[in-house]
This record gives C-alpha cells, sequence and structure tokens, in this order.
C-alpha cells in the first residue's frame, strides 16, 4: 500500500506494508540510519523519533498509521539551533561514547527542551527514561542536556 | 527479530464505522496504542486476520467535566491524562499514576482504554481509578451499556469484552471537597518499570471521622482489586496513625498474591509490600484529605 507522510519537512510518499514498522520503513527502504534498531519491545528507545512534535518508539508504530503526520529524526535537524546546542553539549560534554542510543536521547532531549527550555535535573532525567545507555554514561548525559539549556538561552 | 505477521489494518474514522468493522470481520481485533499488542503479535502470544485502528475516530480522545462527572475518551493517552489540567485539578490521583507507565515514548502512544482493557494484574491506572470509583462504557452495534472497573477485570489479561465490544469511556464522580486518594508503585527501578506491586486510596473526612474510604491493589490477585474487608476498618472510624498502621498491617491476609515461582515477585513479598504501600497510600490520602477542608 501507498502512504504519504512528512519526513523531515519533506513529503515522502512511499509503498509499505501494513505490518511494516515505522522503524522499518526509515531504516530500510528510507536509508534513515540514525533511527537504531535495539530491542524492537518498546523499551530501550534506540529507535525513538518525534512524532509530531513528540518522543515515540518506532518500533511500535505501523508504517501505515503515519500517514499524513509528521515523523522527525535527527538527519532533519541540522540546521535547528536547538539541536545544534544540543549536538555541541553532548561532544564537548563527553556525552557520546558508542553513540548508539545517542540519536533517540538527544530527540528526546530536544522534545523536553523545546517545551520546557530551563528544565531541573529531575525533568531532564525523566524526560530521557525510556533511552538506555548501554554505557551507561547517564550523567555525562545530564550534564549535557543541562549545558544546551544555558547554551540555547545565551 | 521476528517480523509482525501479516494482517489486513482498517483505519475507521468514526465509533461507528469501527464498530461495523469489528462485528463483521472475524478474527479482528481493535488497536489503540499498539504499545502491548504489537509485541504480543511479533511474539505470537496473540493473532489477528484483521486490525481495527481506533486512532483516526477522533470522537474517543477527550477529556471533559460535565454534570459532577469526568468523562475519558478511552483511546486518551496516558500523556494527555498526565499533562490534563482537569485530571491535575481534579483528580491529580489518576494523572501521577498514569506518569509512572513506561517512558515519555509510551506514554505518546499507549491509551488509558488500552491499559484497562489489557487487564494486566499490575496496570498503574486500575487502583487510582478503582477507588475513585470508575465505570465504564462498553459500545457495540447493539447499543452501549455501563459497568464498573471491577466488572471489567475478568481474570489475568483478560476483560468482560465480549467480540465487537469496544471500551468506549471511563466515568467518576469528582470528588467532594474533604477528600483525599494517593497512588502508592513498587518496581524494581525507580522509573521506567513494571509494578511488582501498587496501590490506592481514597478518604472522604468529615472532621475527624472518615465518612468513605476505598482502596485498591494491583498485581495482588488476579486482576487489580478493591479490598472491601479494609474499607470496612476504615468507615466511620476516628482516624490516626494507629488505625492506618491497622488497617495496613490487615492488608497481609486480606490479598491473594500469585503463588507462581515464576512471578516478578514472591507471595510471600507482595504480602508484606502490601502492608508497606497501604500505609503509604493512607497516610497521604489522609494528608490530602485534611488539605482538602473546606
Amino acid at each position: 500500500m501507498k502512504i504519504s507522510f512528512t519526513l523531515n519537512g519533506k513529503k515522502a510518499e512511499v509503498e509499505t506494508s501494513t505490518n511494516q514498522t515505522l522503524l522499518d520503513l526509515l531504516r530500510d527502504d528510507l536509508g534513515v540510519k540514525s533511527v537504531k534498531k535495539g530491542c524492537e519491545a518498546g523499551e530501550c528507545g534506540a529507535c525513538t523519533v518525534l512524532l509530531d512534535g513528540k518522543p515515540v518508539t518506532s518500533c511500535l508504530i505501523l508504517a501505515p498509521q503515519v500517514e499524513n503526520r509528521h515523523v522527525t529524526t535527527v538527519e532533519g535537524l541540522v540546521e535547528d539551533e536547538l539541536m545544534g546546542a544540543l549536538r555541541e553539549a553532548f561532544m564537548e560534554d563527553g556525552a557520546i561514547q558508542c553513540g548508539f542510543c545517542t540519536p533517540g536521547v538527544l530527540l528526546s532531549a530536544y522534545a523536553l527542551l523545546k517545551e520546557n527550555p530551563k528544565p531541573t535535573e529531575l525533568e531532564v532525567k525523566k524526560s530521557i527514561e525510556g533511552n538506555i545507555c548501554r554505557c551507561t554514561g547517564y550523567f555525562k548525559i545530564i550534564e549535557a542536556v543541562m549545558d544546551a539549556a544555558e547554551r540555547a538561552d545565551t | 527479530m521476528k517480523p509482525i505477521p501479516n494482517f489486513i489494518l482498517h483505519r475507521p474514522e468514526t465509533l461507528e464505522e469501527a464498530l461495523k468493522l469489528l462485528s463483521e470481520l472475524e478474527g479482528s481485533r481493535p488497536i489503540a496504542g499498539g504499545t502491548d499488542l504489537l509485541i504480543g503479535l511479533r511474539e505470537g502470544d496473540c493473532k489477528a486476520k484483521h486490525l481495527v485502528d481506533l486512532g483516526l475516530a477522533k470522537e474517543l480522545r477527550y477529556i471533559r467535566e460535565d454534570e459532577g462527572m469526568i468523562r475519558i475518551g478511552s483511546t486518551t493517552t496516558l500523556a494527555q491524562v498526565v499533562e490534563s489540567r482537569l485530571i491535575n485539578a481534579k483528580a491529580p490521583v489518576l494523572s501521577e499514576a498514569s506518569s509512572l507507565v513506561g517512558s515519555v515514548q509510551i506514554r505518546n502512544l499507549a491509551t488509558i482504554g488500552g491499559n484497562l482493557c489489557n487487564a494486566s494484574p499490575g496496570a498503574d491506572t486500575a487502583p487510582p481509578l478503582l477507588v475513585l470509583g470508575a465505570e465504564v462504557t462498553i459500545a457495540s452495534r447493539n447499543g452501549s451499556k455501563s459497568m464498573t472497573l471491577s466488572e471489567l477485570f475478568a481474570g489475568p489479561n483478560r476483560a468482560k469484552l465480549a467480540s465487537g465490544e469496544l471500551l468506549t469511556e471511563i466515568y467518576f464522580p469528582v470528588t467532594p471537597a474533604g477528600s483525599g486518594a494517593s497512588f502508592q508503585k513498587l518496581g524494581r527501578r525507580k522509573g521506567c518499570t513494571l509494578s511488582l506491586i501498587n496501590a490506592a486510596a481514597y478518604l472522604e473526612m468529615n472532621g475527624e471521622a472518615c465518612r468513605e474510604a476505598r482502596v485498591a491493589f494491583g498485581a495482588c490477585a488476579p486482576t487489580p482489586m478493591r479490598v472491601l474487608d479494609a474499607e470496612v476498618l476504615l468507615r466511620g472510624v476516628k482516624l490516626d496513625i494507629k488505625a492506618i498502621e491497622d488497617v495496613s498491617s490487615a492488608c497481609y491476609g486480606l490479598v491473594q498474591p500469585s503463588t507462581r515461582a515464576h512471578a516478578r515477585a514472591s507471595e510471600e513479598y507482595r504480602r508484606e509490600m502490601s502492608c508497606v504501600l497501604m500505609r503509604r497510600a493512607l497516610t497521604e490520602a489522609w494528608q490530602r484529605a485534611r488539605r482538602n477542608m473546606r
């Protein structure tokens, strides 16, 4: 079946099947490789994308369900100022180790800072609760998100 | 990993159309948030020839108050419950419990109706709704009916829904002045965790006396359940720390946790923790009720 949706600000018309997940559509058919395949059960958050601006696990969404909706991945936020602040903070603060969880964490943090530009540490922790970092670099990630909030402010 | 077995997907835009599809298509199942169902399909725990996606039927997604009742459409997401000003003002216990289900990503997809219809014994939205006295509306092509939330829970992971029936609304009365409620949860971790056991308490105070009391547990029986024998011990009693201690300790013998060896926690541990969580829930509900006197 054919579906159309907005991917990173551009209209996408693609062929999919009813049992294909959004995750597989993005990775296998559209080549969006920042979206990672981890647990495929909604637990690890590596496949996080923004659906109409809200973080969701793309492994638990059927591709046809995004018809007429907006899907955003880090590729679509390269020029975005807030994502730029997050990216720089993550690199400079050592918040990236193996990098597998990073795109998902960045999107969760981005969604938080969009709504809440000056979060508390607890709010940052709560916002990334659905993103598992196997390198367990959580402290640096939390620091980097707090740091990005300051950078974006100035 | 295994692919999701194939099925035919239907995306009706109205409730009426959804009910028609569900009644006419053999082997059909509704899909709301999909956060449990898609995992079940992938694992082979459940089967569906047709999936009827409720996501486009906007009439099932609302939170409103009318004539003393709070009404929540069944496909309202848990994130919408958490963020609802109405729920935060008038039933904060429900937004607190909803905020502890899964992660941000899951709450943006998962629905309150799905959480109840999947009928997990440990569903976090169940105990608060049970103590708020919630009822649900069940619709089918032949009309709609109501039942109490307790009646909906037929067994572990089993809701009392016939094929072709859909849960469309959850509703409960606005609580009066002098009332307070609390939800308590114990998991393996603090965040993003399944409940090993959970509990809720609702108290209505008249001066120092307890006018009404409702308490409920999750993951302490085959279904989430009210504990009527504990409620009787509280109603009409002058509440103090001692009374709360006594009722909480009594929970040890009143809950019926699973004795299965592979359960997430042992029967003994759940009995012990039921006392601890009920003491916390009653203490907080009592504090809130006293603050809520007018």
